[in-house]
């Protein structure tokens, strides 16, 4: 019992990880079509950033909002400059996963020309844990959950208590039909972009408080977790990923008891193929019929 | 010519022979069937530890390497074995995930599959002998050439087998690229609802073709694993897939010259080119440029010549 | 079939290729007949500077680096300079041979090369020995601990015997419980096969063997199922990423206390250190974790010219310096060279195959002959006639007849950043008594 209330415990701090970059991730991939691989690496690039700030002495806050500004900024950027240009020209939906397949190798290896391969640490004060009965959390830990309890609750009341997000929901649902109401789509989906790329940088800086030291190869292969939650709840639903977030985020944590550790990442794999093969559209989704690209 | 210099060119032609049949293979995937096979690297491998398992042997209680399995087939019997085993995978693959996957999300379960296979590979023991690989695998034909196998000749002719088997594999594409069954394959991924109309079956269609790729990947895998004798996880990790398909998309999708200049330029002449560069930045960033270099190349190409160097060339049936 | 492909570009394609093949033809290595008059002799460091084991190249740079800045400063080698030239195998066995391949067909003047490591040793050493070139390799595959090639050395102590000395260590502290917790790596791996067999042997009982997946966010589960096992002590080897969160979470969960940590020499590197000393606490980890690595004081003559060396070298940065000046393998790298250099000088050759011979002249310990500590000392006493026994930063080198060596291990622990002290010594002997029982 201990054993399963600590899993519980810190299958939450994973989960709270995976629901912001999920959600931010399934809100511009519902909106656009366009499968960003390349947000794991974001995130990377994200946590980099946060990396120089505290090396330039501008502690946790400095970190998190350098982190998060440049994930905004760099994701709007990357669609205007990259994305954007080759929907325009008619690419179809599978040329643009390699385009994102080309943009998460520049990322990433850029990030290691620049710092090297090697590892490397925020340069933050460690902080003391606090007990609650069987569980323990960090104070950064518990500041993480408190972030993604915050983001939701924004995104949902950007989503479902703004015009923006009226026509946010307007347009990732029939993006022809948005724009005949007079929604300026190409505006929209910019902010659609800055959303997603808020959260990207924010889940960037989380996870590499979480796991202390990182290196440039660290956020890459976290965009299969990410995936894995959004497709479990549907793409383009931020509910249906944040319920994912916890599922997977808990199933992960509990697998280790079950299954040898060393397949841990494996649970998040399985599941991945597993919804794409048998419910595609996810736990919340009506529908997964292909829709091409939105410009 | 000195003998060093012998023994590079001669590694560096296997490796060309090598590098042609996995593009032909996942030109056959991707060029002409439209499958965007993100696990492609796993057939190489599966043919790689296929037949390093069959020219080991099998355990002896003195070996370090712990593997299933095991035989002392001569050449080419590993290679072979190797092809069967590639199809084989590339069924099971194709049958899981061929069906009515929109195709991006096929891509992405293939890219999972490539990671799950390195997963089990890297973690099982006595499987593949995990993350150490497999090592001294016996050269193939130096017991029958009567040759050592660390003299010039030997890498020579080994060299030209491969290119041999090269040959073989270009005549086998050719011939289903330009018959009927090529045809088919790509009006399906040019105009799948057309085709099923005119009453195709378009998933029995892939799977042959993603099985005779997946044969060939492994025999790719199997004469580099010959030329090398050696074989671990980390010459087959997912990016490796994505070389190969740049080779694919610079070089000329669909067409089986293009996709050969293409395996040239990309993991033959670009990754060595870079090898003869002046250590600028230190070597740690020349090897994060060559990366960089394929994405940016991969870039440019689908935006200023998608179809590559040498498209596919676009066929003329005369009017019935 | 007939494809029309415009002549232009295919006069391009046969242009590069003749060229390139001119150029090979071109460049054939001066190699084993030894070095063009007064051209520089080149010391290759072939390993990882890419993929997953990026961090082993620069490693090699910083000893390599160290050791021809002073040659070079002390007249070089029989009137040549000595340079360092990287190349990368990125970490796999078939990108390495090519690379090994295209570095002895064309790397004029190469003496002698630092690596390779286990990502590809296998695959290369036998390219290597074949061409006659002199390899300081840094693997520590038991495969190659009786190895016939000739041209093969090892100076740093193999997996095998490193494990038996984590666990004499934790022996002699009445540790009788023991948790494994390595990563799922090549080289971890093959580190844990002789701690289990030492411990058993000693008496022990393991208790839990954690095989772990790297760099994930969180290691709760795994933690709790070995707390449930009570052991008393955790011999581990992981990057810094899995470590710091694996111990962070061990913390929370025992009650802010950790178990007694013996880790390989992975553990006393800056980037691991840095990292726990950020999840756990400096305190905590001075208390609970020591890690073994080959017996190299920082301490003493040897040292202290390495330390000199590496802080001379131009382009090296403060943290640079600051990871590698207390690394055994930057240590080892550098006094690899400095071997090559004193062998080559002793064997008044620049000939690979001449000079391969005196390596163990000029490092073994014997009867008559003067310990030297530093290259300078040791050209200057060879060039008296002198026998010298090279003494370097990573300490004694004496190779048996599988040119393998094996020294003593030094058990030390942090102290501060950039700071770490020797608690205790485990000598070869007793790891010779320990590995010879059943």
């Amino acid at each position: 019992m201990h054993a399963f209330i600590a899993a519980l415990g810190f299958g939450i701090v994973t989960a709270a990880i995976l629901a912001i970059a999920s959600v931010g991730f399934t809100l511009q991939f519902g909106a656009t079509n366009i499968f960003n691989l390349a947000f794991g690496s974001t995130m990377t690039a994200s946590a980099f950033v946060a990396y120089v700030a505290t090396e330039a002495n501008l502690g946790l806050w400095g970190a998190v909002v350098f982190g998060a500004l440049f994930g905004t900024v760099f994701s709007v950027l990357l669609n205007r400059a990259v994305y954007l240009p080759f929907v325009k020209r008619g690419a179809r939906l599978f040329e643009m996963i390699i385009v994102a397949i080309a943009v998460t190798l520049l990322i990433s290896n850029i990030i290691q020309a620049v710092w090297g391969a090697s590892f490397f640490t925020l340069k933050l004060a460690p902080t003391p844990a606090l007990n609650f009965g069987a569980l323990a959390f960090t104070r950064d830990e518990l500041g993480i959950i408190g972030v993604a309890v915050a983001a939701m609750l924004c995104v949902h009341a950007l989503l479902h208590h703004t015009r923006l997000g009226q026509a946010m929901r307007a347009t990732a649902t029939n993006p022809a039909l948005a724009r005949n109401c007079g929604i300026p789509t190409t505006r929209v989906i910019d902010v659609v972009w800055a959303v997603s790329g808020l959260l990207c940088g924010l889940g960037g800086v989380a996870l590499v408080l979480v796991t202390t030291s990182f290196n440039p190869q660290t956020g890459t292969e976290f965009i299969i977790p990410i995936l894995a939650v959004a497709v479990l709840g549907g793409i383009g639903q931020p509910y249906g990923a944040m319920l994912g977030a916890v599922v997977i985020g808990l199933m992960t944590q509990l697998s280790a008891l079950v299954i040898s550790p060393e397949y841990k990442q494996a649970v998040a794999f399985v599941t991945l193929v597993v919804v794409l093969l048998l419910r595609p559209q996810g736990i919340l989704s009506e529908v997964a019929e292909q829709k091409e690209v939105v410009a | 010519m000195s003998q060093a210099v012998q023994f590079y060119l001669s590694t560096l032609l296997a490796y060309i022979g090598v590098d042609f049949i996995a593009c032909w293979a996942l030109n056959l995937q991707f060029g002409v069937a439209g499958i965007l096979s993100f696990c492609f690297i796993i057939f190489q491998a599966a043919g790689a530890y296929t037949a390093a398992v069959l020219t080991l042997g099998p355990e002896t209680p003195t070996s370090f390497q712990q593997y299933f399995g095991g035989a002392h087939l001569p050449f080419p019997l590993p290679v072979l074995a190797a092809a069967v085993v590639g199809a084989l995978l590339a069924l099971v693959v194709g049958l899981i995930t061929l069906r009515r996957l929109r195709r991006d999300y096929q891509a992405i379960v293939m890219l999972v599959v490539s990671l799950i296979a390195t997963l089990v590979a890297t973690n099982a023991t006595g499987l593949v002998n995990g993350a150490n690989g497999l090592s001294l695998v016996p050269k193939p034909l130096s017991k029958g050439l009567g040759l050592s196998p660390y003299g010039t000749t030997y890498q020579w002719i080994f060299a030209l087998v491969v290119c041999g088997i090269a040959l073989v594999c270009y005549a086998v594409v050719h011939r289903i690229t330009s018959s009927p069954y090529g045809r088919v394959l790509r009006a399906l991924r040019d105009n799948e609802q057309a085709a099923v109309a005119v009453g195709k079956n378009p998933l029995a269609l892939r799977l042959g073709i993603y099985a005779v790729g997946g044969a060939l990947g492994a025999v790719s895998g199997a004469l580099l694993v010959e030329a090398i004798s050696a074989w671990s996880p980390s010459s087959w990790l997912y990016p490796e897939t994505f070389s190969y398909f740049a080779a694919v998309i610079i070089g000329g999708s669909g067409n089986d010259l293009g996709v050969a200049i293409g395996a040239l330029l990309v993991p033959v002449g670009f990754l060595e080119a870079v090898r003869f560069m002046p250590t600028i930045g230190g070597p740690q960033f020349l090897g994060a440029l060559e990366w960089i270099a394929v994405g940016l190349l991969l870039l440019v190409f689908l935006w200023f010549r998608p179809r590559g160097i040498v498209p596919e060339r676009r066929r003329k049936y005369p009017a019935s | 079939m007939h494809v029309r492909v415009s002549g232009s570009k295919w006069r391009l394609v046969l242009a590069a290729a003749a060229a390139a093949a001119l150029a090979a033809t071109g460049a054939g290595a001066a190699g084993v007949a030894g070095a063009a008059s007064k051209s520089s002799l080149v010391f290759a460091e072939l390993n990882p500077f890419s993929g997953p084991d990026a961090a082993f190249g620069p490693e090699m740079v910083a000893g390599c680096d160290a050791a021809v800045g002073l040659i070079d400063h002390h007249g070089g080698i029989l009137g040549h300079k000595a340079t360092c030239k990287g190349v990368d195998t990125h970490g796999d066995p078939a990108d390495a041979v090519p690379a090994a391949e295209q570095m002895i067909a064309t790397v004029p003047n190469l003496a002698g090369v630092i690596g390779p490591s286990s990502d590809e040793a296998l695959a290369t050493v036998p390219i290597l020995n074949r061409a006659k070139v002199p390899m300081m390799a840094d693997t520590g595959q038991s495969a190659f601990t009786h190895t016939t090639s000739q041209y093969f050395w090892r100076i740093s102590p193999a997996d095998d015997v490193k494990g038996y000395a984590m666990a004499l260590y934790a022996h002699a502290h009445h540790e009788t419980r023991a948790a494994l917790v390595f990563g799922n790596t090549v080289g971890a791996q093959s580190d844990t096969v002789t701690v289990l067999k030492g411990f058993k042997a000693l008496g022990g009982k393991v208790v839990d063997n954690v095989k772990i997946a790297l760099d994930q966010p969180s290691y709760n589960t795994e933690v709790e199922s070995m707390l449930g096992k009570h052991p008393d002590v955790i011999f581990t080897e992981t990057d810094p990423a899995t470590a710091a969160t694996f111990f962070s979470d061990l913390k929370q969960l025992n009650h802010t206390h950790l178990i007694p940590i013996v880790g390989s020499e992975v553990t006393l590197e800056a980037n691991w250190v840095q990292a726990m000393v950020r999840a756990v606490g400096g305190k905590t980890l001075k208390s609970y974790q020591v890690g073994v690595q080959p017996y190299a004081p920082p301490s003493g003559a040897a040292y202290t010219t390495f330390n000199g060396a590496l802080h001379a070298v131009k382009g090296f940065s403060k943290t640079t310096i600051a990871v590698y000046s207390t690394d055994p393998y930057a240590m080892g790298y550098y006094d690899s060279v400095n071997i090559y250099a004193l062998a080559m000088i002793k064997a008044h050759s620049t000939n690979r195959s001449a000079f391969n011979r005196d390596i163990t002249a000029v490092s073994n310990p014997g009867h008559g002959k003067v310990v030297v500590h530093s290259f300078a000392q040791g050209a200057k006493d060879l060039a008296a006639g002198k026998s010298i026994e090279y003494v370097g930063a990573s300490g004694q080198v004496d190779f048996n007849r599988w040119h393998n060596s094996t020294g003593a291990f030094e058990v030390a622990g942090f102290v501060h950043a950039g700071k770490i002290r020797i608690v205790d010594v485990v000598s070869s002997a007793q790891i010779a008594q320990l590995s010879s029982k059943r």
